[in-house]
């Protein structure tokens, strides 16, 4: 990284830094300097007469700062998923710190200060604690509790919640690190990007620009001290490349990129309401991948045509207890009306591998991955199994619900599931209880045992739906978060490619339609292959269907068949993805991805 | 007064999302509550306190518990560390 070059009579020379692209996107702008010093706060001294006046203005500022970060809570599991939601969880529980709110009443009675004071020393001396610890949790720690600490003093001085943010003109948010509420509370009309020196990709300041869709550069070192309040600088968000100072030639060539990064994005948004048809007419289905109930209308915004992975096992992540019968009829419920009359796929929990959850006991193996886990967990807790199907066929008429079988190896499995289904519709009917038990069945196909039995399980059931990363992760034995063996994740693997292609054929030879459902789907250079390959649907995190869509509309079906037909030809990995690549940027030279 | 050594044996250590969980039954009891190490001595009834131990899986630590019902609460904690705080 290189430091800011001597100014030359106010005059500063171009500088370039690199940071990790975090949210894509081309911005333009003038420096807003965001300090996250912590304020002083005087001690001020107080009568014993308003020692109780205090200790009300403390109680009252506590609710409010409780119901700003529950609301907090909810915006961030709404627009940014979980990951995020439970950085306000650890916001709560800090704020309700029994300890911490023993020792200000404690203080303020004993020492007779204010209360902004002991709140600020309180959680002051914390942070500093947190701060001297090696490493990036304690830094994290004290970032949140800092968090905190200037919520509970902007409600104790009356001065409302969030940053205000008040520009005159659109401005690029530069700081050391946003804190999650400040991120969280962007306004994208005058922020137009987010350059920071902390965090990386999976960083809440990421995720959340991601989910807001501003530009965003994270992990830039220093910037925050290099520059100042209206410096001009320029964020290549889709490289990661930081201009300060720019040149007239180089803020030209930028004002070029971003035209087109924008002109990219516009054309996506007219594609909205039109159909994933090839330019010969053949119609592939583009749907979402959620996690919430609320994330369906995310869906529909970018367009897409239904949600093909309803991941129902966040019920447990955010809780401790099991989630009832009622509650998850509410939340499958909700998101199909949302979605009706299109369809909705709820797949029955995934618990188990590397999501375990306290509320079911499940012990420590060997090999979780090749343990028990998601249907082999749903089989042998009949009760938590029941209850779901219960509440998913409840649920279904409320909209066009269907229910996905995760983790199948055969038909013994897909049976007994089945069964289970048809004996908690048959308990709804005795308990005449509103339900409909026509609910369409299909399964997962992520393990090779099942691609092999495809056809036999697809005359079993209704939809196939191929989730690729475990597939993928199974059929070359590599764990990809084994940093050791993640060189043999190949999601272009021939041996994947092939697995795609027979459980296709076996779907379609059996009168069943397959989705597909793991990442591969969002990446926008196996786009032809899925489609050439006969994939019916497609289903993907919602902010890669317009993407998507954009290509399956500028390809004719025979050409997306003829480079699926050569792709199956070719020997390794590496060539079948320089080959796709090839291919799709001859098509189209103006996606994002290559912008790098 | 109840002293007892524990080792964490759980993957994420005292993290938050442990730390709530120990914290929540000491906020229960009446008996004062305090974990120890390398001599830093923090009450086990604030998640803050806790989490500045920086505890992680391996690490030991010494558990004091001091109050009338002090054994219902050691016992209770004692449960807690043995089943790995319930994450695997």
């Amino acid at each position: 990284m290189k430091s800011d070059p001597p100014a030359t009579a106010g005059h500063s020379v171009e500088t370039v830094l690199r940071g990790i692209p975090a949210s894509p996107g081309v911005s333009i702008g003038r420096v807003h300097l965001l300090i996250a010093e912590r304020v002083h706060v005087p001690p001020h001294k107080i009568a014993p007469s308003e020692v109780q006046r205090e200790l009300e203005r403390f109680e009252r500022a506590v609710g409010q700062t409780r119901a700003a970060i529950e609301r907090s809570r909810e915006r961030a599991l709404t627009v940014a998923g979980i990951a995020v939601g439970k950085i306000f969880d650890a916001h709560l529980m800090i704020l309700d710190d029994v300890v911490f709110q023993q020792q200000v009443r404690a203080r303020v009675e004993r020492e007779q200060f204010s209360v902004d004071y002991i709140v600020n020393d309180v959680l002051g001396q914390n942070i500093e604690i947190m701060r001297k610890q090696p490493g990036e949790t304690f830094r994290e720690r004290a970032a949140d509790i800092g968090d905190v600490l200037n919520r509970l003093l902007r409600f104790l001085r009356g001065e409302g919640d969030v940053m205000p943010q008040s520009f005159s003109e659109p401005v690029v948010l530069v700081a050391a690190d946003l804190s999650p509420t400040d991120a969280l509370h962007v306004d994208r009309h005058l922020i137009h990007g987010i350059a920071t020196d902390q965090g990386g990709l999976t960083s809440h300041t990421a995720i959340l620009a991601r989910s807001l869709d501003i530009p965003a550069i994270v992990g830039l070192g220093n910037l925050s001290t290099q520059v100042h309040d209206g410096d001009s600088i320029i964020l290549n968000c889709n490289s990661g490349k930081v201009i300060l100072h720019a040149g007239a030639a180089t803020l030209a060539e930028y004002r070029g990129k971003q035209e087109r990064y924008l002109a990219f994005q516009s054309a996506l948004e007219n594609l909205k309401d039109l159909p994933a048809s090839t330019t010969d007419g053949h119609e592939v289905q583009l749907w979402g991948n959620i996690e919430l109930p609320f994330e369906a209308e995310s869906v529909l915004a970018h367009g897409g045509s239904g949600v093909g992975l309803f991941r129902s096992e966040f019920l447990f992540l955010t809780r401790d207890t099991v989630p009832s019968e009622d509650e998850q009829f509410d939340t499958y419920g909700k998101a199909a009306e949302i979605l009706a009359p299109r369809p909705l796929v709820i797949r029955t929990f995934d618990l188990g591998g590397d999501k375990l959850h306290g509320s079911i006991n499940i012990k420590q193996e060997r090999n979780p991955f090749l343990g028990y886990r998601a249907i082999r967990v749903s089989l042998s807790r009949r009760d938590l199994f029941r209850a779901q199907l219960r509440a998913i066929l409840r649920a279904s008429r409320r909209g066009n619900v269907r229910v996905m079988f995760p983790f199948i190896s055969g038909l013994e499995e897909l049976r007994e599931a089945k069964a289970v289904l048809a004996e908690a519709a048959a308990e709804l009917t005795r308990e005449r209880i509103p339900h409909d038990p026509h609910v369409q069945v299909g399964i997962m196909v992520e393990l090779p045992s099942a691609v092999m039995m495809a056809e036999q399980l697809a005359r079993e059931c209704d939809f196939l739906s191929i989730g690729t990363n475990d597939l993928i992760q199974y059929a070359v034995a590599a764990d990809r978060g084994n940093e050791a063996v993640a060189a043999y994740y190949r999601s272009f693997h021939p041996g994947v490619v092939r697995m795609i292609d027979l459980t296709v054929k076996a779907g379609h030879k059996a009168g069943k339609p397959v989705a597909i459902c793991g990442e591969l789907g969002g990446n926008p250079v196996a786009a032809p292959l899925l489609v050439g390959l006969g994939i019916d649907e497609i289903s993907t995190n919602s902010t890669n269907i317009p993407e998507i869509k954009k290509i399956v509309r500028t390809l004719s079906y025979e050409e997306c068949r003829r480079i699926a037909a050569r792709a199956l030809r070719l020997d390794t990995a590496a060539e079948i993805q320089d080959y796709l690549t090839g291919e799709l940027k001859k098509r189209l030279a103006d996606l994002p991805i290559w912008f790098s | 007064m109840i002293q007892k050594e524990i080792v964490l044996l759980n993957k994420l250590g005292l993290h938050i999302r442990p730390a709530a969980q120990f914290t929540k039954i000491a906020a229960k009891y009446k008996a004062d509550v305090y974990l120890i190490r390398d001599g830093m001595r923090v009450n086990a009834k604030s998640i803050m306190g806790v989490m500045m131990l920086a505890a992680g899986q391996g690490t030991k630590l010494a558990l004091e518990c001091i109050g009338e019902d002090e054994e219902q609460l050691c016992n209770e904690l004692m449960a807690l560390i043995e089943n790995k705080f319930h994450e695997e």
